[in-house]
């Protein structure tokens, strides 16, 4: 979550939220999310696991359909874009 | 609850004396008064008041340099709509009077309190440490863009 609230901070289009999943077992279900840190690209694409910075940049881009050359992209190791 | 014990009280306080450098506005959004029962969205909540105590402990280990306003959202839901805040308890961290783009949604303990701490010191620091190619990357982003992470306190 460290790296969310970092782009947050060096980029004014970004909103990062840290949701306690457990608290809000509702909006956890409808993310699908079933392990953490689990992180939703607008409400869109998702990825699981920590990621490295450049990884993460990459994520988000793509998670609102910029593409980033030399990006892992989906199906990476620890990475599961689209849903 | 307290939610903080004092020794970290007192810890949190040295470390902000020395890491926090310019000024950091909290908003707390809340439901004051709601039941600690686990009630349908919009009905109760039972961290509210663990997380205005965490708001409030925060704030005085630097009074000087941290600024909390608290929204109740039961008075001022537009405040929370225009916010575009979806939950309460949510406590956004921002650098001056506006709702702040870091937010942590539910009680932040567990692995999210050092994000939380982190999250202030860098607001107040304006330090985001990342690289050169990382901005240049996400100068490309033109549109809002909300990047939620979904974590346990475990």
């Amino acid at each position: 979550m460290s790296l969310a609230n970092r782009l947050a901070l060096a980029a004014p289009q970004v909103r990062a939220v840290c949701i306690e999943a457990n608290e809000f077992p509702r909006l956890s279900a409808q993310f699908g999310v079933r392990g953490v840190p689990h992180t939703v690209i607008n409400r869109g694409g998702a990825f699981v696991g920590a990621l490295p910075e450049r990884d993460f940049v990459a994520a988000v881009l793509e998670g609102v359909g910029i593409p980033v050359d030399g990006a892992p992209g989906p199906g990476g190791p620890s990475t599961e874009l689209g849903g | 609850m307290t939610v903080i014990p004092e020794h970290v009280r007192a810890q949190l306080k040295a470390r902000f004396e020395l890491r926090l450098t310019g000024p950091v506005h909290l908003t707390l959004y809340t439901r004051p008064g709601s039941s600690r029962l686990i009630l349908p969205a919009g009905l109760g909540c039972a961290t509210c008041e663990d997380a205005r105590q965490m708001a409030e402990l925060l704030r005085d280990a630097a009074p000087e340099k941290v600024t909390l306003d608290v929204v109740d959202t039961n008075r001022d839901s537009g405040r929370a709509d225009a916010d575009q805040v979806n939950d309460v308890p949510t406590i956004a961290v921002g650098a001056n009077g506006e709702s702040g783009r870091i937010r942590f949604q539910g009680l932040p303990t567990g692995t999210e309190f050092p994000a939380l701490i982190e999250a202030v010191e860098r607001v107040s620091r304006a330090e985001h440490s990342l690289s050169a190619v990382s901005l240049a990357e996400l100068a490309k982003l033109k549109e809002p863009t909300e990047v939620m992470v979904f974590a346990t306190p475990t």
